[in-house]
C-alpha cells in the first residue's frame, strides 16, 4: 500500500465571476446583460503528499492555494479530477474525513470570541465525539505542549494574536488529526512568537507524527520548517522539490557584496551589477555562464578588494522570480540570459510525493 | 436508525450552554435583551385588550383568549427559533462571506451544527413571555400544556426551515438576505393575527410560500377542537417544509464558493 496522506490527480476547479466595467452605465449594462467569465482557480493539479511530511504549499495571492486546501478538505467540490485524502474522497466522505484532519486558518477562528479557550475546547470535544476522560487527558497534554495554562480561563477577545494562534492550534489538535492544514499560521505575529509557533509546528510533526500542509507567505516559515516546497501559480503546480534545492540550486546564482578603495569597473561575462556606488557593488553571478571561483578570481584581478561577501540568492527572491517567470510564460529556474534550465533541476526529491522536477510555467488564467 | 441522535442532542445542549455563557459575559446587555423583549411583547396584550373592549363579540370567529393563545404560541416558537437556531437569521451572510467553511470542516451535519452555533439572546425573553402568557390566559390541564409546548417546538423548527429555504437562495442568486428577512418578518407578523381575517390570495400565501397556517392557525384550531385529520395535515405539512429546507440547503451547498473574509466566532 502506498503511504500517501493525500493525492490529487488532474483536479480542476472553475469559478464563474461577473465582470463589470467602471461607472453607473456599466452597472446598468451588467444588470441587463451580465458578463460572466470563468476563472480557472485550479488547473490539472497533480500533487502527492506522503504521511509525516511537512510540506510548504506556496504561491502569490490568487494562485489557488486556498482553493486547493478547500478542495482537499471537502469544503469545495472539484469540477473534475480525483482527490484522495487518507484513502477517502473528501466530498463523499466529508464527515468521516473531518475526524481525521485538522485546520488552522490564521484569518478565521474556531474559538468563541467572548469565552475562554477551555470552553471552546470542550465544545470541540463534543463536535468530534471525544469521550469525557479522553478529552480531559488530551486538553492537559495540549495545554502542556502549547504552554497555554495561563490563557485557558481568559476570554479569547483578551488574548494577544500570538496567544490566540497557540490556542487555535491546540483546538485543531483536540481530536488527534492525522493531517493538519495550516493556512498562514504566522500572519501578523512578531518574530519571537513566530519562532515559537514554528517550534510547535515542528514538534507536532516530529513527535506526534502529524502530516503538515503549510501555506505561508513568510519565507522564514518555509526555510525553517519544511523539507519540501510546492509552488503554485495560476492554479498549476509550477515547482515541486526540496527547499534546499529551491534555495541553493534553482536559479544557480550567487550574490557578491563587494567593497573596494576605488571605483569598481567590471566587465565580466556572467557577472551582472545589481547596484553600485563608487566604492561598493552588489553583483549577481550566473553560474551557468561562469564558475564562481573564476568569477571571484577575475574580480580580484580587476579591483582592489577591501571586503567581500558571497551569498545565495535570498529564498524570497527566488520565489518571487518563480512567480514572475510563470506569469511571463518562462520556465521557472531559467534566466533571461540562459536558454536552458539549471542542470541541478534534475535533482530528485528525497521525499515521497510527486517528484521534484520543476514544471514549465505558462500563462494559465482563463 | 436511532429516532434521536444522542450525540447531536448533546451537541445542541453544549451549544445552548455555551451561547448562554457567552451572552452572560455582558450581564446588563443580557438582562436588557431578555426582559426588554418581554416588556415589548407585553405592550401588545394591552393593544388587543383595547381592541376587544371596543369590538362586540369575536373577530372573525377568534375570541380574546384565542388571540392570546396565538400570541403565546408565536412567542414561544419564535423565541425558541431565535434562542436555539439563531444562525438561521444570519444564514445569507454566512454563505456570502464564506463562513460555512468552519462547519464543513467539522464531522457533524452542516445545517444543524450551523443553526445551533449562534443564539439570539432576546429569544429567551420571547420564550419566557410565551409561557407566562399561556399560563395566565389558558386553562392549564397537562395535555394542553404538553400540546402547547409541542406546537411551540414545531413552530420553531418550521419557522427556521422557512428561513433556511429563503436564505439558501443566496447560494443561487448571490445575496437573498433582504428577501429572506422580509419573508421572515412577514411570517412572524401574520402569525400574530387571527387567521380568519385573511382571505383570497393572502390566505393562499399563508398556506404555501409563508406557511404560517400550519404552525399557528391550524394548531390554534386544534386547540379549540381536536380533530385527528387536521392534526395529520399539520404534521405532514410541517415535515414537508422541514424536509424542503434541508433539501434546498443541500442543493445550494454544492454551489458554495467559500471566501477569504477575516473573521471570528461571536
Amino acid at each position: 500500500m502506498e503511504d500517501y496522506a493525500l493525492r490529487l490527480d488532474q483536479v480542476n476547479k472553475v469559478f464563474l465571476s461577473k465582470v463589470k466595467g467602471k461607472g453607473l452605465r456599466a452597472s446598468l449594462r451588467s444588470l441587463a446583460r451580465p458578463d460572466i467569465r470563468s476563472v480557472h482557480a485550479v488547473r490539472n493539479l497533480d500533487l502527492a503528499v506522503g504521511r509525516g511530511e511537512l510540506l510548504a504549499f506556496i504561491g502569490p495571492n490568487g494562485a489557488g492555494k486556498s482553493t486547493t486546501i478547500k478542495l482537499i478538505t471537502g469544503i469545495l467540490f472539484p469540477d473534475s479530477g480525483k482527490i484522495d485524502v487518507l484513502g477517502l474522497d473528501p466530498h463523499r466522505k466529508r464527515r468521516e474525513l473531518a475526524f481525521r484532519i485538522g485546520t488552522v486558518f490564521g484569518q478565521k477562528s474556531q474559538l468563541w470570541f467572548h469565552l475562554p479557550p477551555l470552553d471552546s475546547f470542550h465544545l470541540l470535544g463534543r463536535v468530534y465525539d471525544v469521550p469525557g476522560r479522553t478529552l480531559k487527558e488530551r486538553i492537559d497534554e495540549l495545554v502542556h505542549v502549547f504552554e497555554i495554562e495561563p490563557l485557558l480561563h481568559q476570554p479569547v477577545r483578551k488574548l494577544s494574536l500570538g496567544e490566540r494562534i497557540r490556542c487555535e492550534m491546540a483546538a485543531s489538535l483536540i481530536h488527534r488529526p492525522e493531517i493538519l492544514f495550516l493556512d498562514e499560521p504566522t500572519i501578523g505575529l512578531d518574530v519571537v512568537v513566530r519562532q515559537r509557533i514554528r517550534d510547535l509546528i515542528r514538534t507536532m510533526n516530529r513527535e506526534q507524527g502529524v502530516t503538515i500542509f503549510l501555506t505561508s507567505h513568510d519565507v522564514g516559515d518555509i526555510e525553517k520548517l519544511c523539507r519540501r516546497a510546492v509552488v503554485i501559480n495560476g492554479g498549476e503546480v509550477v515547482w515541486d522539490g526540496t527547499v534546499k534545492h529551491l534555495k541553493y540550486s534553482l536559479l544557480n546564482r550567487r550574490i557578491i557584496d563587494l567593497k573596494s578603495d576605488g571605483p569598481i569597473p567590471l566587465d565580466i561575462p556572467g557577472v551582472r551589477t545589481i547596484k553600485a556606488t563608487d566604492y561598493s557593488a552588489k553583483l549577481e553571478v550566473d553560474l551557468d555562464t561562469i564558475r564562481l571561483e573564476e568569477a571571484v578570481q577575475r574580480i580580484f584581478a580587476s579591483v582592489s578588494v577591501q571586503d567581500i561577501n558571497i551569498a545565495n540568492v535570498p529564498t524570497e527572491e527566488i520565489i518571487t522570480r518563480i512567480y514572475q517567470d510563470t506569469e511571463a510564460g518562462a520556465t521557472p529556474g531559467t534566466s533571461s540570459s540562459s536558454s536552458s534550465s539549471s542542470s541541478s533541476n534534475s535533482n530528485s526529491n528525497s521525499n515521497s510525493g510527486s517528484g521534484a522536477e520543476p514544471k514549465g510555467g505558462r500563462p494559465c488564467r482563463a | 436508525m436511532k429516532l434521536v441522535d444522542t450525540d447531536l442532542a448533546k451537541l445542541l445542549a453544549q451549544y445552548v450552554k455555551l451561547n448562554l455563557q457567552a451572552a452572560m459575559e455582558y450581564r446588563t446587555a443580557f438582562l436588557t435583551q431578555v426582559f426588554g423583549m418581554m416588556l415589548n411583547n407585553g405592550v401588545f396584550v394591552v393593544f388587543w385588550l383595547i381592541v376587544y373592549q371596543h369590538t362586540p363579540g369575536d373577530i372573525a370567529g377568534w375570541a380574546f383568549a384565542d388571540v392570546m393563545f396565538l400570541w403565546s404560541l408565536a412567542a414561544l416558537g419564535f423565541g425558541l427559533a431565535h434562542a436555539l437556531m439563531g444562525n438561521a437569521f444570519y444564514l445569507s451572510r454566512t454563505i456570502y462571506n464564506g463562513e460555512l467553511d468552519v462547519f464543513l470542516l467539522q464531522p457533524k451535519p452542516v445545517l444543524p451544527n450551523l443553526l445551533w452555533s449562534r443564539s439570539i439572546i432576546s429569544g429567551w425573553g420571547d420564550v419566557l413571555y410565551g409561557i407566562l402568557l399561556f399560563a395566565l390566559t389558558q386553562p392549564l390541564d397537562p395535555l394542553r400544556v404538553v400540546a402547547f409546548l409541542a406546537f411551540g417546538g414545531a413552530f420553531a423548527v418550521v419557522f427556521t426551515a422557512v428561513r433556511v429555504i429563503f436564505h439558501s437562495l443566496t447560494f443561487f442568486f448571490g445575496n437573498a438576505e433582504d428577501f429572506a428577512q422580509t419573508a421572515g418578518e412577514l411570517a412572524l407578523t401574520f402569525s400574530l393575527y387571527p387567521g380568519g381575517v385573511f382571505e383570497g390570495a393572502t390566505r393562499w400565501l399563508l398556506h404555501s410560500l409563508i406557511p404560517v397556517a400550519f404552525v399557528a392557525y391550524l394548531p390554534a384550531r386544534l386547540f379549540r377542537a381536536f380533530d385527528p385529520g387536521l392534526l395529520a395535515i399539520v404534521l405532514v405539512a410541517d415535515i414537508a417544509i422541514v424536509v424542503l429546507g434541508f433539501a434546498v440547503f443541500a442543493r445550494g451547498l454544492r454551489r458554495y464558493e467559500s471566501g477569504n473574509r477575516i473573521g471570528t466566532r461571536l
